[in-house]
């Protein structure tokens, strides 16, 4: 069975990205999504295996949205997507629940490895 | 057994007692009342007796040996050093370190320490009066050792140590996430550098824990690698948990001496490779096949990861070179009668060997001039209503691109208006400059042989050297600046590149030509007429953001005939301190790493290149000196 992913992104452009590199690989793309908010809300209904999170988004970032997502399920599967130079908010990602971290511009191996060691 | 192979790791380590040695000495100096200092200055003379016993280094052995007797009686008398045996010590110092250098280059015999030797034997019995309780001590040491090691073992868990990939990207992420993984497998402590050390970028990747747990130590590695990004995963075993010495033993085994001279020729090889990879990526360019781009794209990456390796391994701490600096302060500030303390900050800061060992001089020159000329004498200072003791501060700092280091004195200062005086008096400035700014202040001081004269009496000597500095600073690819404030003090700050061999470039077409502007010195590019034109005094300049910058056209200035300056012609903005200048260029062809080769300019040639490179296509391109056009 494929493992079900939401995107979490407020850039179109990214969010198909994300999407592309990882149902190429074979997983299933369940939902996405354009704020914390709707991460959070979006995080409840689908419960996917995986979670790929954009740090800054409006409305709710995607920190406050890991911390949220996290008070629910303890064991949510997210991954954070950061740019260079985003140092200490991944620091605070992590330290709020994610699991792991690309940073952009992505190389769909890295997504990929990224990804593997988030399920594994 | 042949010890010529050891002479050099003799040396090495000699002067890094030396300069522990000077070092505690200062420290002593400042203070004779806390005897604190003589316990390292013992240990660092009594290594180095040590050493050169071995060696078959008769001399030093000896003048080491009276020395250390010296400062047993001092470490063991209750009595404070006089400054006649705290300047024995200084002078028995420098000895040691000229019969150091000459043993190793195999001419001992032309040292005569006897003289010093018998001055040190009888500062000894001057001090025999006093008990000796040396079995004692040595006791009290080995048993302060054994109680360490006992504290080293009884902590929790063992020592993992880890090295993230240099390519990693948000190191810090990656390290918590390592240590989560950690905290998976049993209680983590002692992290060193603290997390919150994780969240700068200045973190490098590499850190240590205690971790209690009892997974074998090859799961524990296995486990901490699957975060990624990982290098390197050290577990230290029981046996070198038991004592802290074996455990800086095992460090310190992993660390290699090597030539130099060895780095610089990997150094050449490496440059060549980036050369003939940017060749290599222009004709995956042109062919268009998908297998051709693959190898062109792992050549462009391992090589770029080999670049980066030989730049850390050339990368040297300031501190190699700023350890001496105390000494001569020191020295000098005797000499002239003055109090000066100097303060060192930044000393983990990493340069280029190379630079590294080009700075000395300049550096010496400037805390020359600060202690001389800057710093008043101890009576002056009183009247100002400042403490007797000037202070004089060294420090590095990291930059983007570069480091900056800065010598600031608490001294009188420069007398902008007496400078600005004389320059008008000798036609150096505008007869109608009212005020000197800060970089023309640094142009007129630093003319050859500018504050000769006697009119400028408080300053006298300024100039003196930092013509010199200025132009070794400048060769460096760096930039100096200056600060200075009548009555608080002047600050020189030298901005240098962290290493020399390899910048990135800005590729500018100019009449047909290729011409590199290190990126270090960009600070924007502009387009020309998408800016207001203006003139000042007679000189093209842009208005930038309300502020006029000089504008220089590269067509004019070179003679270029050939090419065809596009109607949206760049303007590249180059900047060095508070001084910017736009360049006009015909064209701008891209960013890239190159290869920077020394350049002996021909007669005649205009004086703003610094260096050339070789292109990917293998035709050499010119690479254009910030410091000459700005």
């Amino acid at each position: 069975m494929s493992h079900s992913v939401l995107v979490c992104d407020d850039a179109i452009f990214m969010r198909t990205m994300i999407s592309d590199i990882l149902a190429q690989a074979g997983f299933e793309i369940v939902g996405e999504a354009e704020t914390g908010a709707q991460a959070v809300e979006k995080y409840r209904q689908l419960k996917p295996d995986l979670v790929t999170m954009d740090i800054v988004m409006p409305d709710m970032g995607g920190i406050d949205a890991v911390r949220e997502i996290v008070k629910n399920d303890p064991d949510a599967k997210i991954l954070m997507c950061s740019a260079m130079g985003q140092q200490a908010l991944v620091v605070e990602a992590i330290q709020a629940g994610a699991k792991d971290f690309v940073v952009k511009p992505f190389q769909p191996s890295r997504v990929l490895e990224a990804v593997q060691r988030v399920l594994g | 057994m042949d010890l010529s192979q050891y002479a050099e790791l003799f040396l090495a380590e000699s002067r890094e007692h030396l300069s522990a040695c000077n070092h505690l000495l200062l420290q002593w100096e400042r203070q004779p009342s806390n005897p604190e200092p003589v316990g390292g200055i013992f240990r660092a003379v009594h290594t180095v007796k040590g050493m050169a016993a071995t060696m078959g280094y008769a001399r030093v052995a000896d003048l080491a040996h009276r020395m250390e007797n010296l400062l047993d009686r001092l470490r063991h008398g209750n009595k404070p050093p006089t400054a006649d045996v705290l300047q024995l010590l200084f002078r028995s110092t420098d000895l040691l370190e000229k019969t150091i250098d000459l043993a190793v280059a195999g001419h001992e015999r032309q040292v005569d320490v006897s003289g010093l030797v018998g001055e040190l034997d009888a500062a000894a019995k001057r001090m025999a009066g006093t008990p000796s309780a040396r079995g004692g001590g040595e006791k009290a040491a080995k048993s302060v050792a054994a109680k360490a090691a006992v504290d080293d073992a009884t902590q929790e868990g063992r020592l993992v140590s880890v090295v993230l990939r240099a390519e990693a990207q948000l190191k810090g992420g990656r390290a918590l996430l390592v240590l989560r993984r950690a905290e998976g497998l049993g209680g983590v402590t002692h992290v060193s550098p603290p997390v919150a050390a994780f969240e700068s970028d200045e973190f490098d990747g590499r850190f240590s824990f205690r971790l209690d747990s009892p997974a074998p130590g090859e799961a524990i590695e296995r486990q901490l690698a699957g975060a990624g990004d990982v290098e390197r995963v050290t577990v230290a075993g029981a046996e070198a948990v038991a004592t802290r010495t074996e455990a800086t033993t095992t460090e310190r085994s992993r660390h290699i001496r090597v030539d130099l001279r060895r780095l610089d020729a990997l150094m050449n090889l490496i440059g060549e490779l980036v050369t003939a990879r940017g060749r290599l990526n222009e004709l995956a360019t042109a062919m268009r096949d998908p297998a051709v781009d693959d190898v062109a794209i792992s050549v462009s990456r391992l090589t770029g990861e080999l670049q980066a390796e030989i730049i850390q391994a050339r990368m040297t701490p300031v501190w190699q070179v700023f350890d001496r600096y105390p000494r001569v302060v020191r020295d000098l500030a005797q000499q002239l009668e003055k109090q000066v303390a100097l303060r060192v900050e930044g000393k983990e800061i990493e340069l280029d060997r190379a630079i590294l060992d080009e700075l000395n001089d300049p550096l010496v020159h400037l805390l020359r001039n600060a202690v001389d000329h800057g710093i008043e004498s101890p009576a002056e200072r009183k009247r100002r209503g400042k403490r007797p003791e000037g202070e004089v501060v060294l420090g590095a700092v990291r930059e983007r691109a570069s480091v900056a280091i800065s010598i600031a004195d608490d001294g009188r200062g420069i007398d902008r208006s007496k400078i600005l005086e004389k320059a008008k008096r000798e036609g150096m400035v505008d007869a109608h400059l009212e005020a000197l700014s800060d970089d023309q202040l640094l142009r007129v001081i630093a003319r050859p042989g500018f504050s000769t004269a006697h009119a400028v009496t408080n300053v006298s000597g300024r100039g003196v050297g930092i013509d010199v500095a200025m132009t070794k600073i400048r060769s460096l690819g760096g930039t100096i600046e200056i600060q200075t404030e009548l009555g608080r003090g002047t600050t020189f700050v030298l901005r240098l590149p962290v290493t020399l061999a390899i910048v990135r470039a800005l590729i500018a077409a100019v009449g047909g030509e290729r011409y590199a502007l290190p990126l270090t010195y960009v600070s924007e590019t502009v387009e020309f007429g998408a800016v207001p034109i203006t003139t000042v005094e007679g000189r093209e300049a842009m208005v930038l953001r309300d502020r006029v910058v000089p504008l220089v056209h590269l067509r004019d200035l070179l003679g270029a005939q050939g090419g065809v300056p596009s109607p949206r012609r760049p303007v590249v903005v180059l900047q060095m301190g508070e001084r910017r200048t736009g360049v006009v260029v015909d064209g701008m062809l891209g960013q890239q790493e190159i290869v920077v080769k020394g350049f002996d300019a021909p007669q005649g040639t205009l004086p703003v290149f610094s260096g050339a490179t070789i292109m990917g296509d293998g035709i050499p391109a010119l690479i254009l000196d910030a410091g000459g056009l700005v």
